[in-house]
Parts: C-alpha cells; structure tokens; sequence
C-alpha cells in the first residue's frame, strides 16, 4: 500500500503556479519546496523531515537581459551550489516574469559533477552545455532533462518567485550533484 | 502500458557502513561498465560523514566524487523482506570505466529490479497458458509437461526441421549453454535464430573470412590509435562510455561514416576529424574507392602487405581440403566474390568502374575531396610515419549490404595495415555484450536450405515459419517479430498459425492443453512459447499458447564478457518475482520431461563450470579459470566473484601459476612460449583466423548488390524518403526497461522520426507533431530455400521466379525537425514498440549471407496531428542532439 507523499500547500506557488490542484503544480512540488521526507514505495515513510528552502532574494527582474547569466550560490553558500539564472527570450517551464522565460539551474553536470561554465548557458536555443566533462547538453526550457547525454538526472532547476521586481531563488527540483539531502546544509 | 510520471527528489538514502556490498556489470550495451551494488533492510540508513556510510566519503562529495543519483536508488525484497538499493558505478573501477564514468543507461540500473509497487510490478510471474483468448496461471509442471507432450509429438512426426527455437545471443553464459546443449546436442534442430538475424549467420562475415575475429580490439587500442575510422554507429550514443572513456581522451582524429550528424560526430569534426555523410547503402563504394585511391597514390602498407596478407599459394592453402561444402569456404573460392592476392586484388580494383572516384561520389553523395582526405589520413598519405589507423563497425555498415560492406571495409583495413598490432585493430564495438557459449555447433547439414551449388547454408527461420514448417517454436528473450523485417506481416503470419487456428485448448487442464495443441500442430499449425520478463506486445499479450517467466539481471548468478572480452560476475543480488526462473532452468526442465539426460544442474554455477569446458579454444575460453578454481576447491563462480569488476579478458591463460587475460587477438606484437596445463593457443591469438596465418583480400563487386539497391531506392516524385534506424543513447532496446523508469520515459515516452526542415517544411511537419510512415512496397522472400545456378543469387532472379511477394508495414512517430538529416532521408529508432521500424524494412536477406538488410527501409510521410509531448514539458526535448554551442 503506497502512502501518500503529504504535499504541503505552497502559499507563494500560488501566485505564479495557478490554482491549488493543478497537474502542473503537483508535478513540480511532488518533492515539495516543503519536502516530507522520501515515499518508499509500497513500504511506509523512511523518515519524515520537516525542513524548509532558504528563500533568498537572487536579483531583479528589470536588470535582466536576454541571455546574459547572473550568478549566484543556493540554498548554500556551497561550490556545489553555483547557480545559474538566465532571461531566455522564450517561454519555458517553471519560468518566472511576464514572459514566462526567466529561469535558474544549478551549474553542476549531474553525471560526474563538472562545471558547467555560465558562458555554456545559451538563452538560445535553450541549452545548458555541452558539459565540458563528457559533453551532455540540457533542455533548459523542458526542466533541464537531458537532451543528449549521460546524466541520471536533469539538471536540477532552481525554483523561482517573483515579489514585484525582486526575485527570490525558494527551492531546487532535483538533488545538486555531491548531496545525499539538498536540505542538509554543508558544515563549513 | 501506463507511462509512469517522473517525479524528481532532492534527497537519497546511503548505504550505511555495514551494507552489503556486491560487484556487478551492466545488464546493457557492450561496453560492460562496473557496478557495485549495495543493499540493507529498510528501517535504518547511512549518514553522511565518511564513518557513517559505506562509501567512507563525508558528504557533499565533490568533482567525480562518489554520489548516488535518485534515480540509482530503489527498493527490493532480499530474502523476502524489503531492502534498500543503490547501484552505482565502480569508481575504484581501474578497466572499462575508470573512476566511475557511466552512460544514462547503466547509470539508471537500480529502476530496472523489480519492486512489488513501483512500474516494475508487472514482471511476469508464473508460468501462463492461453485459453480462451486470456492467459491463464498454470504451475511449472504443468506448462513444462505440455511442451515436452507436444515437442515429442512434433519430432517423431515432423522431424527436428519442425521443432524451433528463437533466442537472445547474449543473456549470460549459463542461460546460452543450457540453451544450444538443448537445440544443437540433445534435439540438432536447424530450425534456430538468434534474436538479430533470422538464421545463425555470421553477421560480419565478409570481415571474418578476411582472417580478422570481430571483437578483437581492447578498449585501449581505441586510445592508442592516431584516426579512427567509424562505419555505421555513432559510440556517443551507444557504446558510450567507450567513446566518453576511451576516444574522448584519445589524441585520435575521428572519421565517422554515418548518414545522419549525431553529437560523436560534432565532437569529431570539432577535434579536426572528418564526416563522410553518407547515403545509405552505399559503404561498399567507398570503401573500394578509399582502397583505390591509396593504392593509386602509393599509400597501401606495403610492409604488412608483404609480411601478412596471403600470396596465392598461402590462399589455396587449406582450401583443397574437402568438398569445399562449408558458407565460408563457398564465399572465398567461388564466383565473382573470393579472395585474391595483393597483386590480384590490386589489378581487379584499379579497373574496376563502381571503384572509382566518380561513381563513388555520384551513389555515396560523399564529394571527392572528402574521399581523398580521408584516405590520406587513414593512411598516413606516404609521410614518414604512418597513421595508425584503427577500423571500428557496426550495424549501420552490415545490416545493410552485408556481405560487401564488411569485405570492402576489411580489404580497406588490410591495405592501411590494420588488424594485428595495438592502436591498429578492425574491431565489431559490439551492441550486446558477449554471452554465448554452444554447447555444440549448429547442424547445419540438417538444414533444408542451400546456396547455389547446393552448398548448405544455415537456415531461414522467419522464411520457414512462413512457409508453415515450423510446428512448435520456443521462443526466449526477444520481441521476435518488432525485431525482424516485415514485422507486421510475420506477426501476421505467426497469428494464422496459432490464435486464429480452430484448434485452441477448452481448459487450462494438461490434458484438455496437450489435446488441442497437438490437433493444431496435426492441422498444420504452430504451437507457441514465449519465455521472458515482462508481456511483449503482440508476442506473449495476443500470440504465445504458453508464457514463462524469467527471471532478470540481479537475481541469478550470470557470467559474460563485454566488447573487449573482459569475463565477470553479475552477482544475483535480490530476490526474482513470484515463480520467475533462469531461463537455463526452464530448459533443463523441459529436457528432462523429455527424456534426455545431462541436465541434471544444481544451481548457476554448475552450469558455469560445464560450459567451460565448451569455451575451450575459443574467443571465449575460460576454461583455466575454472580449472584452477577446481584444483583450489573453489567454485568457478566465486573465484570470478573475486576478480570484482576488473574480471579477466578472454581467452583466458594459464602461465607460471597464474591466470594471464588476452588484451587483444591476432596480437603479433605478443610474445607466447608453450601452452601451460589448460591453455589452448589458437592460431589467431598471434596470426589472423585462417589457415596461412595470413590476412585475405576479398573481393567484393557491387553487381551483387545494384539490382536490389536499384529496386529499393526511394523514388522522391513519389514522396518516398530513405528510412534508416538506430539506437539512441537514453533507450536500451525494445524500451522494455526505460519505459518502466519514469526519468527515461519522461525523456522519450514515444518513437520519434528525424526530418529535414526543408521535408518537414513540405508536409507541415512541426517537432512534437505525430507523423504517419508507411510503405506499402516492402518486399518479402517467400521459398527459394535451393539455389542451384550461380544466377540464383540474385534479387533480379527471386523476383523473376515469383519469390517476392508485396506486403505492408505502418507505424506512427513523433517528428524531430533537425539538420542532422540530410534531405530525402528520415532516421528512427529501430525497435520502440509498439511501433518498430522493421515493420517498413523489406525482407530479402543477403544471398550470401542470410543477413536482413534492416536499414535499407523506405517510406511515405503524412502529418496526423500533434502528440501531447509537443506542448507538454515534462517530456521529450526537441532540442538539437549534436549541439556543441
């Protein structure tokens, strides 16, 4: 019998997201920006932890100009969490701003965890690489999967919200490459 | 089947320090990658300091550090209770990949087990029969019994030509031994194929009646060579980690041969390599024209020449033996085709018209200059220092003009002084890895089938059972009819021989089973079996009278080796679903039901340590390996347990008390003195496959091949388009396991089609739009099982003679508007159900070798509609595949 995950209501989703039930809205908090812990499937919760995303104001959505990268760390002040925000010039999912085109990801190749270098995020056509490791390239319009390559995961996007002109980085849809918990904040 | 929704996660259980920890290699492509695998009960975890986690690493890890994606993790029952999962790849791993590189594919090995909840559980699970239309549950016994009733009544009134199986080549040692001591030793059906031909041809023959055995090169070799000449594959996609390993780190210049640009190929000509766009079909001409133009400048390795390539007395040599009765002793001595010696090869290519640069350029659609570069670089051009050129292939060189492809290419390979030294080999890259052991050799004098002369050759299965000879067919591991051309129309035929037949069983009960299926057989029908993982549509869903379950990858005790020959354990690490059984079980079972005796096995390794003695002198043997385990009072499987996922390269040597590997055949450079207790030294570890010792230049004239090509070419007034197929790096296969892991289905949830904008332009074709291909012209050989005259041979002959009928095929795709196509030609992937490729390829296989010539498809293009993934997000890019910014 499959528990459930609980998906807690997301009172910032709803006012970029749409209404409360949408498919689109389960889909991209299935793992919840308020996670609960990890569903085994069919065999109970393993553990239930209540933590929250750092919500950190990123940048300004005046100041941003088609396919020019700002850069920044998150949820950790961390390498691993070098951050990507680019101004696509075209409608993507999860993007932010009127033209639904803004959007971050995290910088890290998850198949052997090389930079992806800023300069490699093209607005167009919408592709973050190739990741100079082993030269897999991401959909950036399509949640970062895998357009050709090797990752066992897309490239997990950083979760954005619009406050009028500010914008805020509030949680990552997939694990940044060298965590075991995005949540679990690096000691040093 | 429900496409699952992906979810992503930002968290991951670890191991904890006291996990179990099992080596393993990939259940996918050749390559063979390593993997470790971990398991422990649910209800505690790993943390993530370095003292609490079986890694030893303190989390977060940093660049190629150890790191386990959601998609490596799941949950298995070990012993019956549930357990967490994780398989990563070895990143102690110090051969095949290194560190710890992986592809897509084996990276998302953990989404493959069964786990009772999750995508996976429709596994099958108990031995079904089919009454009534629906599949029934039976036990073993009776499933089991009612083959062998039926298979004794088949073989005492039909003959063993009535009698046959279809089955995977590769699935381990243990499953292919069980498999052939059943068919070839105990029954000696010839009515056999494996699961990419429809006969038990050799694929490449043309490459190994040259002397050169195609999986000869180590992975090494690839880096070790300064240009490498690809034909027919792009390794990026799929024999990844060989190209991300191997060539990438390689100073080696590239030459692709491919007829669509793929991101190996924008990687090659990024690093100043070359690609040779190329029409399909047409390798042969190429081939013949770079051979012609070093030989015209001078450029050939007249050293090797002279050392190595037979003269005409060593070509004789060997050949006078016999009635010459052999496929291989056929081809090289008979007709237009055969081998020559330098001088005579030489003279025959220098005058030979569809050699020339102008031919060749006009059919291949490869400019001359290109030509000529390439041989220049293949060759070194006459400069000081030759190139060491390596020649690796694969299927989009010979499923297509089989034979002349692969003899072109080998002369080619020859004439460069390829083959028998480091950094300079001819090498298969492999699409399975290699996991066949025969426990006796096809008969082929059974066969009913002959070549002209009434030369035996191995039989036609897909041919025979439509010809409605074949009563019972087990079929083990494969889609069968998705995967062999004219798809529809096989699967068509196989319908009337068994569902739509009168005579169908009134109950599950044995007797009311063995009465109905033997009427059948009586009546002319076909009774079918299907033993395998999961339902196949229409194979086990609609078709088979009995289904097997088998059990998988993990949970049996299997040895195989990759493309390099490296032997390993893939240790059973969790429990098979329900009643699912080794398939090398299934088969002992029947062979005991039916009386026959010595397979009396109890568990994989008894299996294991038999079939070596099978391996011995072959490119395969493992015999010391075993042999010395005995003498230590070890099991074979534990001793290769204990080599990890280094294992060992095959053949395996036994020299001063230790087991030596063989990095590579045909090694001249490899110094050898007398054999040691079990050790065989074959000819070809040192010297080439044949009788001199010495290489073969085989002729290979285009006029056995125009009259077909010129038949099948599409015609573009008539809207017809060249369809081609092939893998794709995020797919294994028939999808069978990538459409259960919901990040790879996410990644391509339908079959696609790569059009040129100018083509899609024409039909109001989009990317996400769904396209209809048809081809209401594909050919399909009926009869013609004996050939007599030399003319029999070819196509112009069959069709003249009433042997090819017209068919149908249509399938669905969801187009890919991209350049990477040329214009006129469409690209596809070749086996994702339920909608395969083959459906549309023509059935008139290679008259000299039996080999379907699958890429030469063609088809007309009509818009349907859109498909949903053309709007929604969460799946299928349609981004560019060969961009490199």
């Amino acid at each position: 019998m499959t528990e459930p995950l609980p998906l807690a209501a997301e009172p910032e989703c709803e006012r970029h997201c749409g209404p409360a039930g949408s498919d689109r809205r389960h889909f991209l908090f299935a793992a919840g920006a308020t996670l609960v812990g990890l569903t085994i499937p069919g065999l109970g919760v393993a553990q239930a932890k209540v933590a929250a995303y750092p919500r950190k104001k990123v940048g300004l959505l005046s100041k941003l100009k088609k396919g020019e990268a700002v850069e920044f760390r998150y949820p950790w002040d961390h390498a691993n969490c070098n951050t990507v925000l680019l101004k696509l010039g075209q409608e993507a999912a999860g993007g932010v701003g009127p033209d639904k085109d803004v959007v971050a990801f995290n910088g890290l190749c998850p198949h052997m965890g090389w930079d992806i270098p800023a300069k490699k995020f093209f607005a167009v056509p919408g592709i973050a690489g190739p990741c100079p490791g082993h030269w897999t390239t991401f959909d950036l319009t399509r949640y970062g999967m895998v357009v050709s390559g090797h990752a066992t995961q897309g490239l997990p996007q950083v979760l954005l919200e619009l406050d009028g002109d500010d914008i805020f980085a509030t949680g990552v849809l997939g694990l940044i490459f060298g965590f075991h918990d995005n949540k679990a904040e690096p000691k040093e | 089947m429900e496409l699952p929704i992906y979810e992503r996660k930002d968290r991951v259980p670890l191991p904890p320090k006291d996990a179990r920890v099992q080596t393993t290699a990939c259940a996918y492509c050749a390559v063979g990658c390593g993997y470790k695998v971990y398991t422990w009960p649910v209800g505690t975890e790993g943390g993530p300091t370095a003292k609490e986690n079986a890694f030893g690493a303190d989390f977060p890890t940093g660049f190629e550090g150890v790191w386990v994606s959601p998609n490596q993790y799941t949950v298995v029952l070990v012993g019956g209770k549930p357990h967490h999962c994780v398989v990563v790849p070895d990143s102690d791993a110090t051969v095949v990949n290194p560190g710890g590189n992986h592809s897509i594919r084996g990276g998302t090995l953990a989404l493959k087990c069964y786990t009772p909840t999750g995508p996976t559980k429709d596994r099958l699970q108990f031995p079904q029969v089919r009454v009534g239309g629906k599949l029934v549950r039976v036990s073993w016994d009776t499933a089991i019994d009612v083959m062998a009733a039926v298979s004794k009544h088949v073989l005492a009134k039909y003959g063993e030509a009535a009698w046959g199986m279809k089955t995977y080549s590769y699935e381990f040692f243990e499953n292919t031994y069980a498999i052939t001591k059943l068919a070839f030793d105990s029954i000696k059906t010839p009515a056999f194929a494996v699961h990419d031909k429809p006969s038990m041809s050799n694929d490449t023959a043309g490459v190994d009646d040259a002397g050169i055995v195609t999986f000869s090169a180590a992975y090494e070799d690839f880096k070790a060579a300064s240009v490498l000449f690809i034909s027919g594959t792009d390794p990026y996609e799929s024999k990844t980690v060989v190209f991300t390993e191997w060539m990438m780190r390689s100073k080696a210049k590239m030459i692709f041969v491919v007829p669509r640009r793929t991101m190996g190929v924008a990687y090659a000509e990024s690093k100043g390599g070359l690609f040779l766009q190329i029409i399909p079909g047409t390798d042969a001409l190429l081939h013949m024209a770079l051979s012609r133009v070093i030989l015209e400048k001078g450029w050939e390795d007249k050293a090797f020449i002279e050392a190595w390539v037979a003269n005409a007395w060593e070509i004789d040599s060997g050949f006078g033996r016999g009635s010459r009765n052999t496929p291989w002793q056929w081809r090289t001595t008979w007709g237009d085709i055969g081998a020559v010696d330098f001088a005579g090869y030489k003279k025959w290519l220098l005058a030979y018209e569809p050699a020339s640069l102008d031919f060749a350029a006009r059919e291949t659609g490869i400019p001359k200059e290109k030509i000529i570069e390439a041989a220049k670089l293949l060759s070194g051009g006459g400069a000081g220092e030759r190139a060491r050129a390596t020649f690796l292939f694969e299927k989009g060189n010979y499923w297509s003009n089989n034979y002349l492809n692969t003899a072109s290419m080998a002369s080619l390979a020859l004439l460069c002084g390829s083959g028998n030294r480091p950094g300079r080999m001819v090498s298969r890259l492999g699409g399975h890895q290699r996991g066949w052991i025969g426990a006796a050799p096809y008969p082929r004098e059974k066969s009913p089938e002959r070549l002209p002369g009434r030369r035996k050759v191995e039989l036609d299965l897909d041919r025979w059972v439509e010809k409605g000879e074949v009563r019972f067919l087990w079929v083990i591991g494969t889609t069968w009819t998705g995967a062999m051309t004219a798809s529809q129309e096989l699967a068509r035929t196989v319908r009337k021989l068994t569902v739509e037949s009168k005579h169908q069983p009134a109950s599950a009960k044995q007797d009311d089973l063995i009465d109905a299926l033997v009427k059948r057989v009586d009546a002319g029908g076909m009774v079918l079996v299907d033993s395998d993982i999961y339902p196949v549509n229409p194979l086990n869903t609609e078709l088979a009278d009995i289904v097997l379950p088998a059990a998988a990858w993990g949970e049996h005790d299997g040895a195989r080796c990759n493309g390099e020959r490296r032997l390993r354990l893939y240790a059973k690490f969790y429990d098979a679903p329900g009643e699912a059984k080794p398939d090398w079980w299934a088969v002992a079972k029947l062979a005991k039901a039916m009386g026959f005796t010595g397979y009396d096995w109890a568990d994989d390794n008894a299996v294991f340590e038999e079939a070596a003695r099978f391996s011995r002198g072959d490119m395969l043997d493992y015999y010391p390996l075993v042999w010395k385990a005995k003498k230590e009072g070890k099991k074979g499987h534990e001793a290769l347990r204990d080599m990890g996922t280094t294992g060992i390269q095959c053949p395996v040597r036994y020299e001063d008390g230790k087991l030596v590997g063989t990095a590579r055949l045909h090694d001249s450079t490899l110094k050898l003195s007398d054999p040691e207790g079990p050790t065989t030294h074959a000819k070809w570890l040192t010297a080439f496959n044949t009788h001199s010792g010495k290489a073969l230049l085989i002729k290979s004239p285009w006029e056995l091949f125009a009259d077909f090509y010129a038949r099948i070419k599409p015609d573009s007034k008539k809207g017809e388009f060249w369809l081609t197929c092939g893998r794709i790096n995020e797919t294994w296969q028939s999808g069978f396991d990538d459409l259960r892991k919901p990040y790879m289905a996410a990644r391509w949830p339908g079959n696609f089609v790569e059009i040129h904008p100018d083509d899609a332009k024409a039909y109001k074709v989009e990317s996400g739009d769904v396209v209809r291909l048809t081809n209401d012209d594909v050919l399909i050989q009926t009869g013609g099982f004996n050939r007599v005259e030399a003319e029999e041979i070819k196509f112009s002959w069959l069709e003249k003679e009433g042997h090819i009928r017209i068919g149908k095929g249509q399938i669905e795709a969801i187009a890919m508007v991209t350049p990477a196509v040329p214009p006129g030609v469409l690209f596809t992937y070749f086996l994702f159900p339920p909608n395969p490729f083959n459906a549309l390829a023509h059935r008139v296989a290679d008259p000299i070798t039996n080999n379907y010539r699958y890429k030469l498809a063609k088809a007309k293009m009509a818009r349907v509609g859109e498909s949903p993934y053309k709007k929604d997000r969460r799946f299928m890019s349609f981004q560019r595949r060969d961009f490199v910014g």
